[in-house]
């Protein structure tokens, strides 16, 4: 018996497949549909609007296929520019703006919530992700020259008759940090929940007092999860149309209303696309700085 | 014994000082720091204001936006008399259910997958799978739009489902897959060591043991489909409008207190609806929370 | 094929990426066994026993089961069940629907299904349990769910993957007991994981011990004890005081130290260089025997432990040996000994094994 069982016989046997290897099949087959439904609608359509930037249109105001870089060319133009500008700055201080609302937020709930912690936290998140454009419209009513909140300053000598927030800058930034606030409220809170409060207290006996602990423990600890909000805010802040149309006035639009103008009013979709491809190209910039932020952070920790 | 007593003696002084020094310092800790409670009850202020606007103004007996003039149905009345609207409201439903059987099915089989292939198109999927959540919809709204233009599609109720569904599977497919994740693979091959296929392995116990997740996140893209409005504003056709669409032309178009008492019913609606989805795994004896937001 | 073997591993390999998880194994474990897979982590026990299960395909080798290669069958073509190490219960299914799970799947009728779910609670001691959701029992007891549960289809093995790891020591001994019980009774063929070697001394009838995906040594508890194959198996079950030395007609003169006489069960070269290894409790302390091999050492500490003391003495510069006497009622305290003394000690010439 123990003679026939030579190792060098089972060896040259050729390799078989075996359970594990139909088990690893049939999760490709699971994800088929899902993926292939992705492909055709999504990366399809994306593909499509990359390739009409390059389009035309005819007579009529139909898109038709081609090469042409008029389109591209347009965007130089100073009323694009300008636009993509304003856009930028208005992200850019809206994330900035939901920096320095959400972090007090997130602070006050994950250290001083006790068992109310959660309850708070959902009492933000659970609006947040009820339709946008009813709060948006709402927040619009509250922020209009005779709404509760100009009123209220007006009461208390902080503006006059002739202050006004809506068709101003500061009105669609509003509507921007109104909107999106919560995006940088979840990454912070979960960062600072998980930080040991055992930290804290250690940072106090290292540095003393409690703004050294925060600047050198707490700001620290936290950093990924302020990242990380910046760009969930930035990303949709980018591309909104609704703040601008309904906080702002003809000087303060977005480049997502111009991509909507585009595709509706104008009738102008390479030129449309073109635009869109650009705001793509914006975000990819910011995604990847972000990318590159964290991976030295992982860096970092590793060493 | 005796070589080991002298090193014990000597930290006993360095030690006082600093336990003095921490209790000192705990107790200005320890004492609530109004200012942070402050910013975070004008937070909660303004975060419902507008909320709190729209329902109060939903009741207003006027037209105003900005007086009280006392309470009333009218508007509400006026909503269950429009045609439009409410035939808006039958069309936001059928999408948004279509929309949710559509992107569960295809975002749970995803996730499966996703978590235990590990061959190259399940790394690929997963690139694809975040594509959605990293643009911002209007990108995806024009997208679509030109997709069916392109494909010679006229707009309908059909597009905005088929769209639906295609932003819908990311969400689904994010939130189950932190929790596919989690479960244990040893109890899909327990059920195979106990004469299950691998297909009914994953019916039997896999499936049963998602479901709380699954109902939830059912729940939640419903909610987020009946909301949405920028997607179904590309893809929808002319006639029906879902009901979101139908309220950003009439806001744009200025005030209709109609649209306050719509608006109201929805965030009540959306409101009860996510509130819901967190709390369906208590309903299971899990741990539920908000992790099925941020899917993590 | 002679199927009195239960299982029968043969030329059994499993490769992952360029390490080899098992490397050519070749097992055979006798039917109504308890056969143990002893080895620390990450020695292939663990991927021997999925091979064995049908979760991990072998590289290369088959698969025996009762003489039928069962190598290319998935799981649930298996005569064999699992006992996984996390229970892998289904917390959605009551306790009886758990254990009723591979009958349903067998498409056992209703009142026999039933039958066999209660006789098996019953010997699980857990009847009274079958309504009961998994998630409300304490870790003892879902893991004799996963017991009855794999049990109740009779399998021809039973394979348990550490079943007995996630539970406190106390639980642990009870259960080890109730185990070796149960199979005794039921009479199947159990493949037990472990790396607990207590463990596997007190339940097995056979135990393999692994290394780095190979097998050591397989034999009875006494066998792989006493009479250890090499270095590592020596080692590895139990505490053993290895000294390394070159063999010579009989003796090994130490690297350090004195020539000690020793029993020889191969035959190896002169001059050859070896490890040989004393167990701690068979070194004498007092009343020796004629024949035994004497030495003198210094104690330099003394451990006691309730029933035991240890002492470890030091025979030649960092050549200590750990010396384990039973605390006995004859033995009083003041007779142990303390640091810094003297001491002569000695052991019988065949306790003292050569390792090659």
């Amino acid at each position: 018996m123990a003679l026939l069982r030579h190792p060098s016989r089972s060896r040259s046997r050729s390799r078989r497949r075996g359970p594990d290897a139909s088990g690893a099949r049939i999760w490709s087959w699971f994800m088929l549909p899902g993926t292939l439904w992705m492909t055709g609608f999504l990366i399809a359509s994306l593909v499509l609007v990359a390739v009409l930037t390059v389009g035309t249109t005819d007579e009529l105001g139909n898109p038709r296929f081609g090469f042409d870089l008029s389109s591209i060319r347009a965007l130089a133009d100073p009323a694009y520019t300008e636009v993509l500008a304003r856009s930028l700055g208005y992200a850019l201080l809206t994330c900035v703006i939901c920096l320095v609302i959400a972090y007090p937020v997130a602070y006050t709930i994950a250290l001083y919530g006790g068992r109310w912690k959660h309850a708070l936290i959902a009492a933000i998140v659970v609006p947040f992700f009820a339709n946008y454009l009813v709060r948006m419209y709402g927040w619009s009513v509250v922020l209009s020259d005779d709404g509760p909140l100009l009123r209220a300053l007006r009461g208390v000598g902080l503006a006059d008759a002739n202050t006004k927030i809506l068709n101003t800058g500061v009105g669609v930034i509003a509507g921007l940090v109104y909107g999106f606030v919560v995006f940088m409220i979840i990454p912070l809170y979960a960062a600072l929940e998980r930080l040991d409060v055992s930290l804290i207290e250690a940072g106090r006996d290292l540095y003393g007092g409690p703004v050294r602990t925060f600047l050198f423990v707490t700001l620290p600890a936290t950093r990924q999860g302020a990242a990380a909000g910046l760009v969930l805010v930035f990303l949709p802040a980018m591309g909104d149309f609704v703040s601008a149309q309904l906080m702002g006035g003809p000087d303060q639009i977005m480049i997502g209303n111009l991509i909507q103008d585009k595709f509706f009013q104008g009738q102008n979709w390479p030129l449309g696309s073109a635009l869109t491809m650009l705001l793509m190209l914006v975000l990819l910039v910011g995604m990847l700085g972000y990318l590159r932020r964290t991976r030295k952070d992982e860096a970092e920790a590793r060493r | 014994m005796t070589q080991l007593s002298p090193p014990t003696t000597t930290p006993a002084p360095a030690s006082e000082r600093p336990v003095r020094r921490t209790r000192a310092r705990r107790g200005r800790a320890d004492r609530k720091p109004r200012v942070l409670i402050a910013v975070t009850a004008l937070f909660f202020a303004l975060l419902y204001l507008p909320i709190g606007v729209v329902t109060l103004f939903s009741f207003n007996s006027q037209k105003s936006l900005t007086v009280f003039s006392g309470f009333s149905l009218r508007w509400y009345r006026a909503f269950v008399h429009d045609d439009v609207l409410i035939s808006s409201l039958g069309t936001s439903l059928r999408i948004s259910l279509v929309a949710t059987a559509g992107s569960i099915v295809l975002g749970v089989a995803l996730a499966l997958g996703l978590v235990r292939s590990r061959t190259r198109l399940g790394s690929l999927a997963g690139l694809i799978m975040l594509v959605p959540l990293i643009t911002p919809e209007i990108v995806t709204g024009v997208a679509s739009m030109l997709l069916y233009k392109g494909l010679g599609v006229t707009l309908s109720t059909g597009t905005v489902m088929v769209s639906e569904i295609t932003f819908s599977i990311s969400y689904v497919t994010v939130i189950l897959r932190s929790r596919v994740a989690a479960l244990n693979p040893e109890v899909e091959e327990a059920a195979m060591d106990l004469g299950a296929t691998r297909w009914q392995a994953v019916r039997l116990v896999t499936l049963p043991a998602l479901l709380p997740a699954v109902l939830a996140s059912a729940v939640l893209i419903f909610a987020l489909v009946f909301d949405d409005f920028v997607l179904a504003y590309f893809t929808t056709g002319v006639d029906p409008q879902p009901l979101s669409v139908r309220i950003y032309s009439a806001i744009r178009f200025g005030v209709q207190p109609t649209i306050n008492a719509v608006g109201t019913l929805m965030l009540a609606g959306s409101i009860g609806l996510i509130a819901l989805a967190l709390f369906i795994p208590r309903l299971f004896g899990r741990r539920g929370g908000l992790d099925i937001l941020s899917g993590s | 094929m002679d199927a009195s073997f239960a299982v029968r591993l043969d030329g059994v390999s499993k490769r992952f990426a360029d390490t080899y998880a098992v490397h050519d194994l070749n097992l055979d474990i006798e039917s109504g066994r308890f056969f143990s897979l002893l080895g620390p982590s990450g020695c292939g026990k663990t991927t021997t026993l999925r091979m064995i299960g049908g979760f991990t395909d072998p590289t290369e080798g088959s698969v025996i089961l009762a003489g039928e290669d069962v190598t290319v069958l998935p799981p649930d073509r298996r005569n064999v069940n699992t006992v996984f190490q996390s229970y892998a219960l289904f917390d959605h299914l009551s306790v009886a629907d758990n254990v009723a799970f591979g009958l349903k799947r067998k498409g056992v009728d209703k009142t026999e299904m039933r039958r066999r779910v209660g006789e098996m609670l019953e010997l699980v001691q857990l009847d009274g349990f079958a309504a009961r959701k998994p998630r409300t029992l304490s870790g003892g007891q879902r893991q004799r769910v996963a017991l009855a549960r794999a049990l109740v289809n009779r399998p021809a093995v039973l394979l348990l993957d550490e079943p007995l790891a996630a539970l406190d020591l106390k639980l642990r001994r009870q259960m080890q007991v109730e185990l070796k019980q149960i199979q005794r009774e039921v009479g199947i063929t159990f493949v037990f994981v472990t790396h607990d070697q207590d463990e596997a001394l007190t339940m097995s009838d056979r135990i393999c011990v692994m290394n780095e995906g190979r097998v050591e040594q397989v034999g009875t508890p006494e066998d792989v004890y006493e009479h250890p194959a090499g270095r590592f198996v020596a080692s590895f079950m139990g505490t053993s005081n290895l000294m390394s030395g070159t063999y010579r007609g009989g003796e090994v003169t130490l690297d350090q130290g004195p020539a000690l006489p020793v029993g020889a069960r191969t035959a190896i070269a002169d001059g050859t260089a070896v490890s040989v290894s004393v167990r701690p409790e068979k070194v004498w302390l007092s009343d020796f025997e004629p024949g035994m091999s004497v030495l003198r050492g210094v104690i330099r500490e003394t451990v006691y432990s309730g029933p035991t003391t240890t002492y470890l003495i030091e025979l030649a510069p960092g050549v200590t040996l750990s010396v384990l006497e039973q605390n006995t009622a004859r033995a009083r305290m003041e007779d142990r000994w303390s640091g810094g003394e003297t001491v002569e000690f000695g052991w019988r010439p065949e306790h003292c094994l050569v390792l090659a």
